[in-house]
């Protein structure tokens, strides 16, 4: 089990610092004279290359490399050329926004997928799990954009109910909010709901034929009291796998609804940051997100180990 | 099977539009803006008094185009390296493994949004960006489905026997996992059609005269109101096509699956 | 042993939730940032309620000394910097910081009276020495193009802490005019260090916070000199996308639209009693404008071609939801100097075929570039299809703005025709006077006249401008698609919106609400 966790750490470790050569190769790359773009249409030629002895673009490439994956370990991802201001703590409070909208999200699939899921696979063959089972087709094959575009048309104009974007830190005004957060963490958690819920039912689906189960439905039990008291543990097993292959996923739904609700998450940040050639930020943004889902998934692996008591033998 | 049934619906619509449409889909006819249903103009106009059942009919056609070449790419790249993974010695077979691990930290979009940016954003980026992206799906279907053949019968007499590696990944292993792959690229390629809407609809996908679904989407936002039409056509063609591919995959993974029992 | 953690449980937690928070949405339905009670109090005080504007293009930097772009003025200008003058709602040069000023005979020397008791919100009192360092500033350290406006000034000198001596080498028209622009902002001399983040001017307004990616928040300047704005805090709030932009007025995110991004959805306001919708006029000229570096449009035939297949009143109806006015030259209607060309270049699709024919051109293809904005992407298309209908093939393609953009037309004129609203007042001399500007358009009659204009009279001013817009007309320099409308939606209770948009500030003293 040790030795497992250490393999899995090293290749942690591995798989960040080859990321970061590519994101940092990658973009290095980009056209567009990133001091020109800074500085905007009428600016002098003087003035651009001012900016760029300033922050040290005309250096070898491997130079700057190695001064911004020190920076970042540092917890300092240096200051934007666009805008001189520093990239941590605008990257920080992006990424508390996003949190915010992907945490809801999940958990609203969550909330969806495990019922909705449960009862498709125990109504497996009958109206009502045909019904749902469709439903949730469905619910996948939408964007969440065009979700979140008809949720504003019905909900924020329509009737008036919840505003149409925006955000408010919740300590500044906890009505608005979570009034706020309503729309967009439905639409994305709507669509995440009915992908999970599908892994859900045919989990369970998985579990029901299993041998112990059937010994308890011999026994008597409905299968609903049966999977409730043997099946669920290791129903959960694929969910949460699926739970953090899902980030993603997410995270691309998330950067579309930021996009349409307003919201000043890491996704528009991303986006902006791109129109502006902004190029420190655009790494910044990048690592960062492919950071949190290499975590998510080795987080994930340890608790697969947990979970799964088979494995943890094996 | 419905998802046969939707998906060949929306490739024979594409393939007609290669003979006919009802109108030139990008012809700009002001005096027809924003029509609604009507005979002349089955699903209306836009505000540019394009006629709207054309731009889906040549629309399919990208969608059809993107979701090909993202999947081939993704195959043609992903199953040979699971195979790979799968039968050459462990330590490739985990290198490969965790190389595809870290391609999956890159989400589609996010690869759309870097090659855009270096190499201008078009349907060509889009595609080999949701290509690259697939592949580690295709190489962990292809490693899990060959590992199971190598411990049939079949192959363990002709490792026996003495043939090589590439005989029995010819002739035992790839015909095996083909339903699997098949499968696979069923489920990717409605992942493609959504990657490729949403890409449409932020303005990193196709160019504006070229027509696509997630492009009429994002240019209906305009007028959700005055003519919401214009969204929900685009709309239900992309749930359409998604759905189709979804259902068959389903149905072709119920299809072959007692298959795969059997070949234990 | 009993697995019964998820089902029942939290189902009807689930259930709970999402009670309790369409309950909460209920509650607050249709509630807006109406702003709280209380009589407006006698002028000159204002008072303690808050506005919200939702607009466009948010600024990367306060900073307009380095960067370029109408966001920065748009916000800053005249609400948190003051200049010597300013523009009123009629376009007119009126005081400011400055009660007044008197001009030699020889038009070079300018005197300007300051007010006493202007203050910045550092707590430094302005005087005649910070106008002389801000001017010298623009010559030394503003790295914009914008700056060479201030080339003119010869020297400049502080008579008394309430006087100052401007001399040029030379008379200009424009100078004055140019001092209402962002270059005649008044810094401290004390408050440059951080303009990128913290801005200090003397105006009725301050910063109070910058949310990048969301908004910025102004409070009222309780020791503001001059008399009070009424709105105690102005937010504004940016918006990518035109259509949340309107969504949200519609939900009480803001109150004003400054500019409708989309305009189809105009319609979605009409008989609304609760809101206003204000069209005027704008210095936005949409210019779809011809690299002269380029063969083909080296020849005039062939330029006047092109004007002459577009039909432009279908053009905007059909892009730009038949809002904007048309223009035959690069003059807005608010310029003095304004006359209507638009008949000089009528629609006729066969005399440009004709032309083209003689041109030798008859088999012409031509790169139109476009910026990522929307209206240039919409244009565009429309552009496109008409220019077609005369036998030019059209490959239309997008550059995202701004990077792309800038660098392949802007920077390499790499493309043969872009379409670009040109927002900056009074702009004729920057681009078509300019033959290192992208178009690349060398006339040296159009120069000299322009000098010309500048060194005159105001009447001879007046005279001459006319005459550069009837020869770039003529001379068919670029073709001007249409003028940006000053589109604004707002709640119908708001008073001092501007009609027309003149100068680069949004000017926000002029604002009050019932």
């Amino acid at each position: 089990m040790l030795l497992r966790v250490l393999v899995r750490s090293g290749v942690f470790l591995a798989s960040l610092i080859v990321s970061s050569v590519l994101v940092f190769w990658f973009l290095a790359g980009l056209p567009g004279d990133p001091a020109r773009v800074a500085l905007g249409v009428n600016a002098t030629e003087e003035a651009v290359a001012a900016l760029r002895e300033e922050f040290g673009l005309n250096r070898p490439l491997v130079t700057q490399y190695v001064d911004w994956v020190g920076g970042m370990l540092a917890g300092d991802p240096g200051r934007s050329y666009v805008s001189k201001a520093q990239i941590g703590p605008q990257l920080a409070d992006r990424l508390q926004v996003t949190l915010w909208l992907v945490g809801t999200a999940t958990v609203i699939a969550v909330l969806i997928a495990l019922p909705a899921g449960t009862l498709m696979a125990v109504r497996h063959g009958r109206l009502s799990g045909l019904l749902l089972a469709a439903m949730s087709q469905v619910g996948v094959a939408v964007p969440a954009f065009l979700a979140g575009i008809l949720l504003v048309a019905l909900f924020a104009v329509r009737l008036g109910w919840l505003p149409s974007g925006g955000w408010t830190p919740p300590v500044e005004d906890p009505l608005m909010f979570l009034q706020q957060l309503a729309l967009p963490a439905l639409a994305l958690g709507l669509v995440q709901g009915a992908v999970l819920s599908r892994y859900v039912r045919s989990a369970v689906i998985d579990v029901l034929r299993e041998d112990y189960l059937r010994t308890a439905r011999a026994k008597g039990l409905t299968p609903f009291r049966a999977l409730r008291r043997h099946g669920l543990r290791n129903a959960m097993v694929p969910v949460v796998t699926v739970l953090g292959l899902q980030l993603s996923t997410l995270l691309v739904g998330a950067v579309v609804v930021e996009r349409v609700f307003v919201i000043p998450g890491v996704g528009n940040l991303l986006l902006s940051a791109v129109a502006d050639r902004d190029l420190l930020l655009v790494q910044a943004v990048v690592m960062v997100l492919v950071v949190a889902v290499l975590v998510v998934t080795f987080v994930v692996d340890l608790l697969y180990a947990v979970i799964d008591p088979r494995l943890r033998r094996g | 099977m419905a998802g046969a049934a939707l998906v060949g619906l929306v490739v024979v619509v594409a393939l007609v539009s290669f003979f006919w449409t009802p109108y030139a889909p990008m012809r700009v006819d002001s005096p027809s803006r924003l029509l609604g249903f009507s005979a002349e103009h089955w699903l209306g106009t836009d505000k540019f008094g394009r006629d709207a059942t054309s731009m889906i009919m040549v629309g399919a056609r990208t969608t059809l185009f993107v979701g090909l070449i993202a999947v081939s790419v993704a195959a043609l790249i992903g199953v040979p390296l699971g195979v790979l993974a799968a039968m050459g010695p462990s330590w490739l077979g985990q290198l490969v493994m965790r190389a595809s691990d870290l391609v999956l930290a890159f989400p589609a979009l996010l690869l759309a949004i870097m090659f855009g940016a270096v190499y201008g954003a078009s349907t060509l980026t889009a595609m080999i960006a949701i290509g690259i992206a697939t592949i580690p799906s295709f190489a962990r279907v292809a490693r899990a489905g060959a590992l199971q053949v190598m411990r049939t019968e079949y192959v363990l007499a002709a490792r026996v026997s003495g043939r090589s590696r590439f005989a029995i990944a010819g002739r035992h292993v790839l015909p095996n996992i083909s339903s699997l792959v098949i499968v696979q690229a069923s489920v990717s390629f409605a992942i493609a059609v959504l990657a490729e809407a949403a890409l449409s609809f932020l303005g990193l996908g196709t160019p504006p005269r070229t027509p696509s679904w997630g492009r009429m989407l994002q240019e209906s936002q305009e007028l959700l109101f005055v003519a919401p039409r214009l969204a929900v056509v685009p709309g239900v063609a992309i749930a359409i096509a998604v759905l189709g591919f979804n259902l068959l995959g389903d149905g072709l993974r119920d299809r072959y699956d007692p298959k795969l029992e059997q070949a234990r | 042993m009993d697995s019964d953690l998820i089902g029942s449980t939290r189902m009807v937690a689930g259930a709970l939730a999402a009670a309790a928070l369409l309950g909460l949405a209920a509650c607050s339905a249709g509630s807006s940032t109406s702003p709280p009670e209380g009589t407006p109090p006698p002028s000159g005080e204002g008072s303690d309620e808050a506005l919200v504007l939702g607009l466009v293009a948010e600024p990367a930097s306060l900073d307009f000394t380095t960067e370029d772009g109408a966001a920065i003025p748009q916000a800053l200008l005249v609400n948190l910097y003051e200049g010597l003058v300013k523009l009123d709602q009629d376009g007119e040069i009126v005081p400011a910081l400055s009660t007044e000023w008197d001009v030699s005979d020889d038009g070079r020397t300018y005197t300007f009276e300051l007010v006493d008791n202007a203050e910045f919100t550092s707590g430094e009192p302005m005087t005649a020495t910070d106008v002389v360092f801000s001017i010298e500033r623009v010559q030394t350290d503003w790295t914009t193009s914008l700056a060479a406006a201030m080339d003119v000034v010869e020297s400049v000198e502080a008579d008394s802490p309430t006087r100052v001596v401007v001399t040029l080498s030379a008379p200009s028209n424009d100078w004055l005019y140019r001092m209402t622009t962002r270059i005649g902002a008044i810094f401290s001399e004390a408050g440059v260090d951080d303009l990128a983040s913290t801005p200090i001017g003397t105006g009725p307004y301050q910063l109070d916070a910058w949310n990048r990616g969301d908004s910025i928040v102004l409070t009222r300047n309780d020791d503001y000199w001059g008399d009070a704005p009424h709105f105690a805090e102005v937010t504004l709030r940016y918006f990518d996308d035109p259509t949340a932009l309107n969504s949200a007025l519609l939900s009480g995110g803001i109150d004003v639209i400054t500019t409708v991004q989309a305009p189809e959805a105009l319609p979605q306001f009409d008989g609304n009693d609760d809101l206003q919708i204000i069209e005027g006029t704008t210095n936005g000229e949409v210019v779809l404008s011809f690299n002269h570096r380029s063969a083909p449009f080296q020849d005039i035939r062939v330029r006047q071609a092109i004007r002459l297949a577009i039909d432009h009143q279908s053009l905007i109806d059909t892009c730009w939801a038949g809002r904007g006015e048309l223009i035959g030259s690069m003059v807005p209607p608010t310029d003095p100097w304004y006359e209507d060309l638009t008949a000089l270049v009528p629609h006729d699709p066969n005399l440009a075929a004709q032309l083209l024919g003689e041109a030798e051109q008859t088999d012409l293809t031509l790169r139109l570039r476009v910026p990522t904005l929307p209206y240039a992407e919409s244009c565009g298309q429309v552009v496109a299809s008409q220019l077609e209908d005369v036998g030019i093939t059209v490959a239309l393609d997008t550059l995202e703005f701004p990077a792309q953009w800038l660098q392949q037309v802007f920077t390499d004129h790499d493309y043969d025709m872009s379409i670009v609203a040109h927002v900056e007042p009074r702009d004729v001399p920057a681009v078509f006077g300019n033959p290192e500007y992208y178009p690349g358009y060398d006339n040296a009659e159009v120069q000299d006249l322009l000098a010309e204009a500048d060194a005159g009279t105001p009447d001879e001013q007046v005279t001459i401008m006319q005459e550069v817009a009837r020869v770039l007309s003529e001379d068919a320099a670029s073709d001007w698609l249409f003028l940006l409308p000053n589109l604004i939606v707002a709640d119908a209770d708001i008073t001092g919106l501007p009609e027309n948009g003149i100068g680069e500030a949004f000017d926000l003293t002029l604002l009050a609400r019932g």
